[in-house]
């Protein structure tokens, strides 16, 4: 498998190209001055603290819950839901 | 513009409207308006829910404040059994299996949701054009885009379609439609509402907020829907506001603005006019008005669309067709990923994606990503600074008039730059409020993080000063 990958495989998207207004938007960050130190970096410290992580436990989804997302999955065969064949590589 | 909740609370227990009347009649102005704010209704459930609040009434029992008040739902919230599309053609028929937290405590509070509404695909817009349901038009003039990406819920509001309305905030999304139909809209401190059942667009600036006709009624909804949410832990636990706290403004003594807003070549010569009538009146209450320095527009909007664009990628990377969504078999399990997301999303949608992964590709990140996370925080350092000299910052909410429909389609950069004024609050993850005041797209109010409280009170004492 080649190391190089471009941005339509990368994005699973057939044929996607890098966007002209996009490639824009990305010069003015490569122009722009950034500080040298990043010390600055409570603005985006949102982070729980680990007394208050959520206990380690599986919760049980409700009947409906599971019925929706049964409803919601796209192939269903013999009371199997199907996927995609799967390639190895 | 008083409360309508309290109005239509008060019409509900002096049985002057029933509950179902009330229900039925938001549902068939939904039904009839043609500005394409509807992605499904709800009436069935609407209706059963509005019979069991006529009925405690009948039987002499109080309800609450929000019991029986119907509501819209920008169409990226799970509400379980409904179809959640984020108007995008790959999950036009995925029905919600969970219901989102704030979304839920409103149902615990009685309100009745009538309407998923419209908005940009994935959030990804600033019109509500980029939809499969149609363009969304302005409440106040159709031929003009009703703004984004949530478009439907303001529009939904200005016209009475409903009492309120929860939108999403990741750029602008509800202040700058809310701005664009005359009505308020709040982002609030990212974190204060948990974004737990919020389709994701980008995670770190993300936000949950209502949209209504009054500043009261944002207090109510903001009151409603905060606290700590163990399935979102960037939630924060918060004060409850109180409404005679925020009618007084005694302790706002600085009020700063962003020079290069007001002197940009790019902003309407009325919206400056108007924006700089708004400074003088509030020079004369004697509140000190101070300019500010901040970083240029090309700047802001492009680190905010760098970090958006890089999350979207990974958010929208689960979009694949296996377990939900509209799947287009191909020959095996890679074409089928591939052809289903080219088919299914909006070119918008894609530009985006495809941004997304090629800052985040090695070669790219270092130049790109790590350098917008680093302005981020020199834009965050800036706001700290200034909230150092000031109380409030007041900005307006667009450079110019809401753009017809069509021309944000031909030309995307000009979308982007059209978010310059409010992309940098979400940055800073500050509270700001849309006040449909002062200038044709109305001014935004912001303070400092977890300060939304000081938001209202001055948005209170714009409103009797403008």
């Amino acid at each position: 498998m080649s190391k190089i990958m471009t941005v339509d495989v990368l994005s699973s998207i057939k044929g996607a190209q890098p966007s002209e207004t996009v490639s824009k938007l990305f010069d003015v960050i490569k122009n722009a001055n950034t500080a040298n130190n990043n010390s600055f970096n409570n603005n985006h410290n949102n982070a729980v603290s680990l007394n208050h992580l959520r206990e380690d436990i599986v919760v049980n989804s409700s009947l409906t819950e599971k019925q929706i997302i049964v409803e919601n999955f796209p192939k269903e065969k013999n009371g199997y839901l199907v996927v995609s064949k799967v390639i190895e590589e | 513009m008083d409360s309508q909740i309290r109005k239509i609370h008060q019409q509900l227990m002096n049985k002057e409207i029933s509950c179902v009347a009330l229900v039925q009649s938001k549902l068939n102005s939904l039904e009839q308006n043609t500005h394409n704010t509807v992605n499904s209704l709800l009436s069935d459930k609407a209706l059963e829910l509005a019979a069991k609040v006529d009925a405690k009434i009948e039987n002499g029992e109080t309800i609450g404040l929000l019991e029986g008040i119907p509501f819209g739902i920008k169409d990226v919230y799970m509400v379980q059994g409904t179809y959640t599309t984020a108007s995008s053609n790959l999950l036009k028929n995925y029905k919600s299996p969970y219901t989102a937290t704030a979304i839920q405590k409103l149902l615990d509070a009685g309100a009745i949701p009538v309407v998923k509404e419209n908005c940009d695909s994935f959030g990804h817009g600033s019109s509500s054009e980029n939809t499969i349901f149609g363009a969304v038009k302005n409440a106040k003039n159709p031929e003009l885009v009703g703004g984004g990406s949530s478009g439907g819920s303001a529009v939904n509001v200005a016209k009475d379609f409903t009492v309120f309305s929860i939108g999403g905030d990741t750029g602008g999304s509800i202040r700058q439609p809310a701005g664009y139909n005359g009505v308020y809209g709040l982002k609030p401190t990212y974190g204060r509402i948990s974004r737990y059942g919020l389709m994701a667009y980008a995670s770190s600036t993300d936000c949950v907020g209502p949209i209504a006709k009054s500043i009261e009624d944002i207090r109510i909804l903001l009151n409603i829907m905060s606290g700590i949410d163990t399935k979102d832990q960037t939630t924060y636990q918060s004060e409850k506001i109180e409404a005679d706290s925020i009618k007084t403004s005694d302790s706002i003594k600085t009020v700063g603005y962003f020079k290069n807003f007001v002197e940009s070549e790019a902003i309407d010569p009325r919206v400056k006019s108007d924006f700089l009538t708004v400074i003088d009146k509030i020079k004369a209450k004697g509140i000190s008005v101070k300019p500010l320095d901040f970083f240029e527009s090309n700047t802001l909007v492009s680190t905010y669309y760098t970090l958006a664009m890089a999350e979207t990628a990974s958010n929208l990377s689960r979009l694949d067709g296996t377990n939900y969504g509209n799947r287009i078999e191909a020959e095996n399990l890679k074409e089928t990923y591939a052809v289903t997301r080219s088919e299914n999303f909006s070119e918008e949608t894609k530009r985006r994606i495809v941004g997304g992964n090629q800052v985040l590709s090695q070669g790219f990140s270092d130049e790109i990503y790590l350098k917008g996370l680093n302005l981020r925080d020199q834009i965050s350092e800036n706001f700290e600074k200034d909230f150092d000299q000031v109380d409030i910052i007041l900005s307006p909410v667009t450079p110019s008039y809401p753009p017809k429909i069509g021309d944000s389609l031909k030309d995307p950069l000009a979308m982007y730059l059209s978010d310059a004024y409010t992309v940098g609050f979400s940055l800073g993850q500050l509270p700001t409020l849309t006040v449909p005041q002062g200038t044709p797209t109305g001014v935004q109010i912001t303070a400092s993080k977890n300060n939304d409280e000081l938001v209202l009170k001055f948005a209170n004492f714009l409103k009797d000063t403008i």
